[in-house]
Protein backbone atom coordinates (compact mmCIF):
# COMPACT_ATOMS: atom_id res chain seq x y z
CA UNK A 1 0.00 0.00 0.00
CA UNK A 2 1.12 3.46 -0.92
CA UNK A 3 0.99 6.44 0.85
CA UNK A 4 1.49 7.38 4.43
CA UNK A 5 -2.20 7.46 5.71
CA UNK A 6 -2.85 3.86 5.82
CA UNK A 7 -6.10 4.15 3.39
CA UNK A 8 -4.43 5.24 0.13
CA UNK A 9 -6.24 3.95 -2.93
CA UNK A 10 -5.13 4.67 -6.66
CA UNK A 11 -6.07 1.86 -8.24
CA UNK A 12 -6.13 3.16 -11.66
CA UNK A 13 -2.16 4.30 -11.67
CA UNK A 14 -1.43 1.20 -8.90
CA UNK A 15 -0.65 -2.41 -10.77
CA UNK A 16 -1.62 -5.85 -9.87
CA UNK A 17 1.94 -6.44 -8.70
CA UNK A 18 1.00 -4.05 -5.82
CA UNK A 19 -0.10 -7.38 -4.35
CA UNK A 20 -0.63 -5.42 -0.62
CA UNK A 21 -3.08 -3.04 -1.56
CA UNK A 22 -5.07 -6.08 -3.52
CA UNK A 23 -4.59 -7.94 0.01
CA UNK A 24 -5.67 -5.11 2.01
CA UNK A 25 -8.97 -4.70 -0.30
CA UNK A 26 -9.97 -8.30 0.24
CA UNK A 27 -9.50 -8.18 3.79
CA UNK A 28 -11.71 -5.10 4.32
CA UNK A 29 -14.53 -6.03 1.72
CA UNK A 30 -14.50 -10.12 3.36
CA UNK A 31 -15.03 -8.05 6.75
CA UNK A 32 -17.85 -5.52 5.35
CA UNK A 33 -19.65 -8.18 3.78
CA UNK A 34 -19.05 -10.81 7.20
CA UNK A 35 -19.86 -8.04 9.62
CA UNK A 36 -22.19 -5.81 8.15
CA UNK A 37 -24.30 -8.20 5.60
CA UNK A 38 -24.14 -11.43 6.05
CA UNK A 39 -23.96 -12.09 9.97
CA UNK A 40 -26.51 -9.59 10.54
CA UNK A 41 -29.31 -11.09 8.29
CA UNK A 42 -28.77 -14.59 10.60
CA UNK A 43 -28.85 -12.81 13.55
CA UNK A 44 -32.08 -11.07 12.45
CA UNK A 45 -33.28 -14.66 11.73
CA UNK A 46 -32.07 -15.93 14.80
CA UNK A 47 -33.90 -13.28 16.95
CA UNK A 48 -36.86 -13.97 15.19
CA UNK A 49 -37.37 -18.33 15.52
CA UNK A 50 -37.26 -18.26 12.06
CA UNK A 51 -34.00 -20.05 11.92
CA UNK A 52 -32.70 -21.60 14.87
CA UNK A 53 -29.05 -22.13 15.97
CA UNK A 54 -29.93 -25.66 16.45
CA UNK A 55 -31.26 -25.96 12.56
CA UNK A 56 -27.68 -24.80 11.53
CA UNK A 57 -25.37 -27.23 14.10
CA UNK A 58 -27.82 -30.29 12.35
CA UNK A 59 -27.36 -29.35 9.19
CA UNK A 60 -23.75 -28.83 9.54
CA UNK A 61 -23.43 -32.31 10.79
CA UNK A 62 -25.41 -34.21 8.33
CA UNK A 63 -24.27 -31.94 5.06
CA UNK A 64 -22.44 -34.13 2.60
CA UNK A 65 -19.77 -32.58 0.13
CA UNK A 66 -22.02 -33.72 -2.87
CA UNK A 67 -25.24 -31.67 -1.81
CA UNK A 68 -22.95 -28.21 -1.52
CA UNK A 69 -24.83 -25.95 -3.30
CA UNK A 70 -21.08 -23.90 -3.13
CA UNK A 71 -18.03 -25.08 -4.94
CA UNK A 72 -14.98 -23.60 -4.39
CA UNK A 73 -12.50 -23.03 -7.29
CA UNK A 74 -9.63 -24.58 -7.73
CA UNK A 75 -6.07 -22.29 -6.98
CA UNK A 76 -4.40 -22.51 -10.76
CA UNK A 77 -0.86 -21.32 -10.67
CA UNK A 78 1.49 -20.72 -7.27
CA UNK A 79 2.93 -17.64 -7.84
CA UNK A 80 1.86 -14.66 -6.05
CA UNK A 81 -0.20 -13.88 -8.56
CA UNK A 82 -2.30 -16.49 -9.22
CA UNK A 83 -2.66 -16.49 -5.17
CA UNK A 84 -4.44 -13.11 -4.76
CA UNK A 85 -6.52 -13.80 -7.70
CA UNK A 86 -7.80 -17.13 -6.42
CA UNK A 87 -8.50 -14.64 -3.41
CA UNK A 88 -10.29 -12.45 -5.21
CA UNK A 89 -12.43 -14.94 -6.80
CA UNK A 90 -13.21 -16.70 -3.94
CA UNK A 91 -14.90 -13.10 -2.27
CA UNK A 92 -16.80 -12.49 -5.07
CA UNK A 93 -18.39 -16.02 -5.18
CA UNK A 94 -18.80 -15.25 -0.87
CA UNK A 95 -20.22 -11.87 -2.10
CA UNK A 96 -22.29 -13.40 -4.65
CA UNK A 97 -23.69 -16.29 -1.93
CA UNK A 98 -24.27 -13.27 0.38
CA UNK A 99 -26.90 -12.22 -2.28
CA UNK A 100 -28.52 -15.12 -2.97
CA UNK A 101 -29.69 -15.44 0.50
CA UNK A 102 -30.65 -11.90 0.34
CA UNK A 103 -34.30 -10.24 0.85
CA UNK A 104 -34.64 -9.95 -2.31
CA UNK A 105 -34.07 -13.47 -3.11
CA UNK A 106 -36.03 -14.78 -0.21
CA UNK A 107 -39.32 -12.26 -0.07
CA UNK A 108 -40.63 -14.35 2.66
CA UNK A 109 -38.18 -13.11 5.19
CA UNK A 110 -39.93 -9.99 4.84
CA UNK A 111 -37.07 -7.92 6.04
CA UNK A 112 -36.82 -4.29 6.24
CA UNK A 113 -33.69 -2.66 5.79
CA UNK A 114 -34.72 0.11 8.70
CA UNK A 115 -34.80 -3.07 11.47
CA UNK A 116 -31.88 -4.40 9.52
CA UNK A 117 -29.96 -1.32 10.21
CA UNK A 118 -31.09 -0.66 13.74
CA UNK A 119 -29.79 -4.43 14.78
CA UNK A 120 -26.62 -4.18 13.01
CA UNK A 121 -25.51 -1.16 14.54
CA UNK A 122 -25.76 1.51 12.26
CA UNK A 123 -27.12 4.28 14.97
CA UNK A 124 -25.56 2.76 17.61
CA UNK A 125 -22.07 1.06 17.99
CA UNK A 126 -22.81 -0.75 20.94
CA UNK A 127 -25.03 -3.72 18.67
CA UNK A 128 -21.87 -3.88 15.97
CA UNK A 129 -20.16 -6.99 15.24
CA UNK A 130 -16.83 -6.37 15.49
CA UNK A 131 -14.48 -6.68 12.34
CA UNK A 132 -10.85 -8.65 12.55
CA UNK A 133 -7.79 -6.66 12.37
CA UNK A 134 -5.43 -7.92 10.46
CA UNK A 135 -1.52 -7.96 11.27
CA UNK A 136 1.47 -9.70 9.93
CA UNK A 137 3.50 -10.50 6.91
CA UNK A 138 1.68 -10.55 3.09
CA UNK A 139 2.58 -14.29 3.08
CA UNK A 140 0.52 -14.65 6.57
CA UNK A 141 -2.22 -12.43 5.65
CA UNK A 142 -2.91 -14.30 2.60
CA UNK A 143 -2.95 -17.30 4.40
CA UNK A 144 -5.57 -15.82 7.25
CA UNK A 145 -7.34 -14.37 4.74
CA UNK A 146 -7.92 -18.09 3.26
CA UNK A 147 -8.81 -19.64 6.20
CA UNK A 148 -11.43 -17.17 6.59
CA UNK A 149 -12.93 -17.45 3.49
CA UNK A 150 -13.18 -20.87 3.93
CA UNK A 151 -14.82 -20.48 7.15
CA UNK A 152 -17.15 -18.36 6.15
CA UNK A 153 -17.70 -19.75 3.54
CA UNK A 154 -19.01 -22.99 5.11
CA UNK A 155 -21.40 -21.14 7.55
CA UNK A 156 -23.08 -19.71 4.60
CA UNK A 157 -23.69 -22.55 2.75
CA UNK A 158 -24.72 -24.24 6.35
CA UNK A 159 -27.27 -21.10 6.62
CA UNK A 160 -28.27 -21.49 2.85
CA UNK A 161 -29.48 -25.43 3.79
CA UNK A 162 -31.32 -23.73 6.86
CA UNK A 163 -33.17 -21.88 4.29
CA UNK A 164 -33.88 -24.25 2.59
CA UNK A 165 -34.81 -27.01 5.43
CA UNK A 166 -37.21 -24.43 6.86
CA UNK A 167 -39.24 -23.62 3.93
CA UNK A 168 -38.34 -20.05 3.20
CA UNK A 169 -36.48 -20.76 -0.30
CA UNK A 170 -36.41 -24.04 -2.52
CA UNK A 171 -33.88 -25.50 -3.97
CA UNK A 172 -34.43 -24.73 -7.47
CA UNK A 173 -35.85 -20.79 -6.44
CA UNK A 174 -31.76 -20.49 -5.37
CA UNK A 175 -30.59 -22.52 -8.28
CA UNK A 176 -32.05 -20.13 -10.42
CA UNK A 177 -31.11 -16.82 -8.64
CA UNK A 178 -27.57 -18.36 -8.45
CA UNK A 179 -27.28 -18.33 -12.42
CA UNK A 180 -28.38 -14.91 -12.61
CA UNK A 181 -26.03 -13.97 -10.46
CA UNK A 182 -23.37 -15.06 -12.50
CA UNK A 183 -24.59 -13.02 -15.85
CA UNK A 184 -22.10 -10.67 -17.15
CA UNK A 185 -23.35 -7.35 -18.28
CA UNK A 186 -21.48 -4.20 -19.10
CA UNK A 187 -21.23 -1.90 -16.33
CA UNK A 188 -23.83 0.72 -16.40
CA UNK A 189 -22.23 3.63 -15.08
CA UNK A 190 -20.02 3.20 -17.99
CA UNK A 191 -23.21 3.36 -20.28
CA UNK A 192 -25.20 6.07 -18.57
CA UNK A 193 -22.00 8.46 -18.48
CA UNK A 194 -20.67 7.84 -21.99
CA UNK A 195 -24.56 8.88 -23.17
CA UNK A 196 -24.88 11.49 -20.84
CA UNK A 197 -21.32 13.00 -22.39
CA UNK A 198 -22.88 13.06 -26.22
CA UNK A 199 -26.96 13.55 -25.88
CA UNK A 200 -27.59 16.48 -24.45
CA UNK A 201 -30.93 15.63 -23.72
CA UNK A 202 -30.66 12.65 -22.42
CA UNK A 203 -28.08 14.34 -19.78
CA UNK A 204 -30.83 16.80 -19.16
CA UNK A 205 -33.47 14.25 -18.17
CA UNK A 206 -30.89 12.49 -16.48
CA UNK A 207 -29.82 15.29 -14.07
CA UNK A 208 -33.89 16.32 -13.54
CA UNK A 209 -35.37 13.21 -13.48
CA UNK A 210 -33.01 10.73 -12.30
CA UNK A 211 -34.15 6.43 -12.78
CA UNK A 212 -36.77 7.99 -15.19
CA UNK A 213 -34.52 8.81 -17.83
CA UNK A 214 -32.67 5.61 -17.40
CA UNK A 215 -35.88 3.75 -18.46
CA UNK A 216 -35.69 4.75 -22.20
CA UNK A 217 -31.89 3.58 -22.23
CA UNK A 218 -32.49 0.25 -21.11
CA UNK A 219 -30.34 0.38 -18.15
CA UNK A 220 -31.65 -1.34 -15.19
CA UNK A 221 -33.38 1.08 -13.38
CA UNK A 222 -33.13 -0.15 -9.87
CA UNK A 223 -35.46 0.63 -6.77
CA UNK A 224 -33.45 2.12 -3.90
CA UNK A 225 -34.46 5.04 -2.87
CA UNK A 226 -34.66 8.72 -5.08
CA UNK A 227 -31.91 8.52 -7.91
CA UNK A 228 -30.53 12.20 -7.26
CA UNK A 229 -27.41 12.91 -10.65
CA UNK A 230 -24.81 15.85 -9.64
CA UNK A 231 -22.98 17.23 -12.32
CA UNK A 232 -19.27 18.06 -11.93
CA UNK A 233 -18.65 21.69 -13.63
CA UNK A 234 -15.41 23.81 -14.37
CA UNK A 235 -16.67 25.25 -10.92
CA UNK A 236 -18.00 22.91 -9.11
CA UNK A 237 -16.62 18.94 -8.01
CA UNK A 238 -19.37 16.87 -6.25
CA UNK A 239 -18.32 13.80 -3.73
CA UNK A 240 -20.78 11.64 -1.98
CA UNK A 241 -20.81 9.66 0.91
CA UNK A 242 -22.89 8.20 3.19
CA UNK A 243 -21.72 9.18 6.68
CA UNK A 244 -24.33 6.47 8.43
CA UNK A 245 -23.57 3.64 6.72
CA UNK A 246 -22.88 2.89 3.43
CA UNK A 247 -25.68 4.22 1.15
CA UNK A 248 -24.91 4.31 -3.06
CA UNK A 249 -27.07 3.58 -5.90
CA UNK A 250 -25.67 -0.08 -6.19
CA UNK A 251 -28.76 -1.15 -7.86
CA UNK A 252 -28.13 0.41 -10.59
CA UNK A 253 -23.83 0.76 -10.55
CA UNK A 254 -22.94 -2.23 -8.34
CA UNK A 255 -20.99 -2.32 -5.29
CA UNK A 256 -18.79 0.66 -4.29
CA UNK A 257 -14.96 0.07 -3.35
CA UNK A 258 -13.88 -1.22 0.26
CA UNK A 259 -13.07 2.99 1.15
CA UNK A 260 -16.52 4.30 0.74
CA UNK A 261 -18.31 1.89 3.38
CA UNK A 262 -14.62 2.38 5.35
CA UNK A 263 -14.70 4.79 8.60
CA UNK A 264 -11.43 7.42 7.74
CA UNK A 265 -13.23 8.24 4.19
CA UNK A 266 -17.24 8.65 6.18
CA UNK A 267 -15.49 10.79 8.90
CA UNK A 268 -13.10 13.03 7.14
CA UNK A 269 -15.23 13.48 3.65
CA UNK A 270 -17.32 15.53 5.86
CA UNK A 271 -14.93 17.39 7.67
CA UNK A 272 -12.27 18.69 5.38
CA UNK A 273 -12.84 17.45 2.04
CA UNK A 274 -10.34 18.92 0.50
CA UNK A 275 -7.57 17.00 2.16
CA UNK A 276 -9.18 13.72 2.64
CA UNK A 277 -9.67 13.98 -1.31
CA UNK A 278 -5.52 14.49 -1.58
CA UNK A 279 -4.73 12.08 1.19
CA UNK A 280 -6.68 9.60 0.08
CA UNK A 281 -7.14 9.70 -3.29
CA UNK A 282 -4.14 11.80 -4.42
CA UNK A 283 -6.60 14.15 -5.86
CA UNK A 284 -5.82 17.96 -5.82
CA UNK A 285 -9.08 19.92 -6.57
CA UNK A 286 -8.59 23.75 -7.80
CA UNK A 287 -9.04 26.31 -5.93
CA UNK A 288 -11.64 28.03 -8.61
CA UNK A 289 -13.80 25.18 -7.54
CA UNK A 290 -16.37 24.48 -5.02
CA UNK A 291 -16.26 21.56 -3.36
CA UNK A 292 -19.70 19.68 -2.78
CA UNK A 293 -20.25 16.65 -0.19
CA UNK A 294 -23.29 15.11 -0.79
CA UNK A 295 -24.34 13.09 2.27
CA UNK A 296 -26.69 10.32 1.24
CA UNK A 297 -28.49 9.72 4.54
CA UNK A 298 -32.14 8.89 3.63
CA UNK A 299 -34.36 7.81 0.49
CA UNK A 300 -31.75 9.62 -1.88
CA UNK A 301 -29.29 7.93 -3.59
CA UNK A 302 -27.00 10.14 -4.96
CA UNK A 303 -24.02 9.78 -8.12
CA UNK A 304 -21.69 12.26 -9.81
CA UNK A 305 -21.63 13.11 -13.43
CA UNK A 306 -18.06 13.69 -14.06
CA UNK A 307 -16.80 16.32 -16.21
CA UNK A 308 -15.71 14.64 -19.87
CA UNK A 309 -12.03 14.64 -19.96
CA UNK A 310 -9.92 16.41 -22.56
CA UNK A 311 -8.35 14.39 -25.85
CA UNK A 312 -11.40 12.10 -26.71
CA UNK A 313 -13.46 13.55 -29.29
CA UNK A 314 -14.46 11.78 -31.51
CA UNK A 315 -14.26 8.75 -29.67
CA UNK A 316 -17.67 6.49 -29.49
CA UNK A 317 -20.10 5.50 -26.88
CA UNK A 318 -18.60 2.48 -26.42
CA UNK A 319 -14.69 3.81 -26.04
CA UNK A 320 -15.83 6.69 -23.80
CA UNK A 321 -17.76 4.38 -21.40
CA UNK A 322 -13.97 2.80 -21.15
CA UNK A 323 -12.98 6.10 -19.44
CA UNK A 324 -15.46 6.14 -16.92
CA UNK A 325 -14.13 5.03 -13.21
CA UNK A 326 -16.10 3.76 -10.12
CA UNK A 327 -13.91 6.32 -8.30
CA UNK A 328 -15.13 9.30 -10.66
CA UNK A 329 -18.62 8.79 -9.76
CA UNK A 330 -18.24 8.95 -5.93
CA UNK A 331 -15.95 12.16 -7.07
CA UNK A 332 -13.06 10.61 -5.24
CA UNK A 333 -11.23 11.02 -9.07
CA UNK A 334 -11.80 12.15 -12.47
CA UNK A 335 -12.70 9.92 -15.99
CA UNK A 336 -9.32 9.07 -17.15
CA UNK A 337 -8.20 10.64 -20.07
CA UNK A 338 -7.94 8.64 -23.12
CA UNK A 339 -4.30 8.16 -22.87
CA UNK A 340 -4.51 7.02 -19.01
CA UNK A 341 -7.13 4.74 -20.06
CA UNK A 342 -4.28 2.70 -22.48
CA UNK A 343 -1.65 2.63 -20.06
CA UNK A 344 -3.82 0.82 -17.43
CA UNK A 345 -5.26 -1.04 -19.64
CA UNK A 346 -2.17 -2.66 -20.97
CA UNK A 347 -0.76 -2.58 -17.39
CA UNK A 348 -3.91 -4.84 -16.20
CA UNK A 349 -4.92 -2.15 -13.87
CA UNK A 350 -8.19 -1.62 -14.94
CA UNK A 351 -11.41 -2.54 -12.65
CA UNK A 352 -13.30 -5.67 -13.39
CA UNK A 353 -17.42 -4.87 -12.99
CA UNK A 354 -18.01 -3.46 -9.62
CA UNK A 355 -19.67 -6.66 -7.62
CA UNK A 356 -23.01 -7.04 -6.59
CA UNK A 357 -23.75 -5.69 -3.19
CA UNK A 358 -26.38 -8.05 -1.24
CA UNK A 359 -29.38 -6.11 0.37
CA UNK B 1 -43.95 11.80 -4.41
CA UNK B 2 -46.14 14.70 -2.60
CA UNK B 3 -44.92 17.93 -3.52
CA UNK B 4 -46.01 19.95 -0.20
CA UNK B 5 -43.99 20.54 2.88
CA UNK B 6 -43.25 23.14 5.18
CA UNK B 7 -39.85 25.13 3.00
CA UNK B 8 -39.06 25.96 -0.25
CA UNK B 9 -35.76 26.59 -1.77
CA UNK B 10 -33.38 29.11 -0.18
CA UNK B 11 -35.06 28.65 3.38
CA UNK B 12 -32.76 28.88 6.44
CA UNK B 13 -33.19 26.54 8.78
CA UNK B 14 -32.32 24.80 11.95
CA UNK B 15 -31.74 21.40 12.73
CA UNK B 16 -32.92 20.07 16.09
CA UNK B 17 -31.05 18.94 18.45
CA UNK B 18 -32.55 15.83 19.28
CA UNK B 19 -35.51 14.11 17.97
CA UNK B 20 -36.56 10.86 19.67
CA UNK B 21 -39.65 10.84 17.42
CA UNK B 22 -38.04 11.37 14.05
CA UNK B 23 -36.44 9.39 11.66
CA UNK B 24 -33.34 8.10 12.90
CA UNK B 25 -31.27 8.85 10.04
CA UNK B 26 -30.21 12.73 10.80
CA UNK B 27 -26.57 12.42 11.77
CA UNK B 28 -25.31 14.10 15.05
CA UNK B 29 -22.79 16.25 13.11
CA UNK B 30 -25.48 18.29 11.85
CA UNK B 31 -27.41 18.76 14.74
CA UNK B 32 -28.38 21.70 16.25
CA UNK B 33 -26.53 23.49 12.84
CA UNK B 34 -27.82 26.04 10.53
CA UNK B 35 -27.98 25.52 6.59
CA UNK B 36 -30.65 26.44 3.81
CA UNK B 37 -32.77 24.46 1.62
CA UNK B 38 -31.40 23.15 -1.31
CA UNK B 39 -33.39 20.58 -2.74
CA UNK B 40 -37.32 19.94 -2.09
CA UNK B 41 -38.15 16.18 -2.71
CA UNK B 42 -41.41 15.72 -1.07
CA UNK B 43 -42.83 12.76 0.67
CA UNK B 44 -40.86 9.66 -0.83
CA UNK B 45 -42.53 6.54 -0.37
CA UNK B 46 -39.77 3.49 0.27
CA UNK B 47 -41.15 0.75 1.50
CA UNK B 48 -38.29 -2.14 0.94
CA UNK B 49 -36.44 0.73 3.33
CA UNK B 50 -39.31 1.19 5.88
CA UNK B 51 -42.37 0.39 7.35
CA UNK B 52 -43.95 3.66 7.88
CA UNK B 53 -43.87 6.51 5.71
CA UNK B 54 -41.87 9.75 6.77
CA UNK B 55 -42.35 13.28 6.48
CA UNK B 56 -41.37 15.61 3.38
CA UNK B 57 -37.44 15.07 2.76
CA UNK B 58 -35.04 17.88 1.89
CA UNK B 59 -31.45 18.07 1.05
CA UNK B 60 -30.28 20.94 2.83
CA UNK B 61 -26.86 23.10 1.92
CA UNK B 62 -24.59 23.35 5.45
CA UNK B 63 -21.05 25.31 4.57
CA UNK B 64 -18.47 23.96 6.07
CA UNK B 65 -17.40 25.96 8.53
CA UNK B 66 -20.72 25.57 9.96
CA UNK B 67 -20.10 21.98 10.46
CA UNK B 68 -16.22 21.59 11.23
CA UNK B 69 -13.30 23.59 11.91
CA UNK B 70 -12.38 23.98 8.12
CA UNK B 71 -12.63 26.83 6.63
CA UNK B 72 -12.33 26.17 3.36
CA UNK B 73 -15.48 28.06 1.49
CA UNK B 74 -17.25 24.76 0.29
CA UNK B 75 -20.17 22.63 1.36
CA UNK B 76 -21.72 19.80 2.65
CA UNK B 77 -25.45 18.79 1.49
CA UNK B 78 -27.53 16.52 3.45
CA UNK B 79 -31.14 14.98 3.52
CA UNK B 80 -32.75 15.88 6.51
CA UNK B 81 -36.90 15.09 7.01
CA UNK B 82 -39.07 17.89 7.61
CA UNK B 83 -39.48 16.72 11.65
CA UNK B 84 -36.05 17.85 12.01
CA UNK B 85 -35.67 21.33 10.79
CA UNK B 86 -37.08 24.98 12.00
CA UNK B 87 -37.06 28.60 10.46
CA UNK B 88 -33.95 30.74 11.42
CA UNK B 89 -35.22 33.99 10.73
CA UNK B 90 -32.49 35.96 8.31
CA UNK B 91 -31.10 38.47 10.60
CA UNK B 92 -30.47 36.40 13.47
Amino acid sequence: MSGKHGHSHKPFEGHMHDFEAHIKAVEEDLEYYRAKRFEPRIIYLLRRGMVTFYDLLKIRAALKKKDHFFKVKKLRGKNIEARVRFLEEWLDEYVKGIALVSARTVEGLDMVTEDNRKERGDYDDFFKIKKKEHHGTLEERMVNVEQDLRDYQELLEVFVHALIKRGWASRTELEQRWKQLHEERPWAGGVIVAKAWTDPEFKQALLSTGREALREMGVHQGKVGKLVVVENTDKMHNVIVCTLCSCYPYDILGDTPWWYKHESYRTKIVQNPRACLREMFHLEVPASKEVQVYDSTSDVRYFVLPQRPAGCEGMSVDELAKLVTIDSLIGAGYALEPERQKVAEKSGALPEAPRIRPD
Amino acid sequence: MQPSGKYKIGDAVMVATENPAGNPRTPKYIRGKRGVIGIVHGVLENIRDHRGVHGPLYTVRFDLSELSTCSDPDSIWVDVHEEWLSTVKSDS
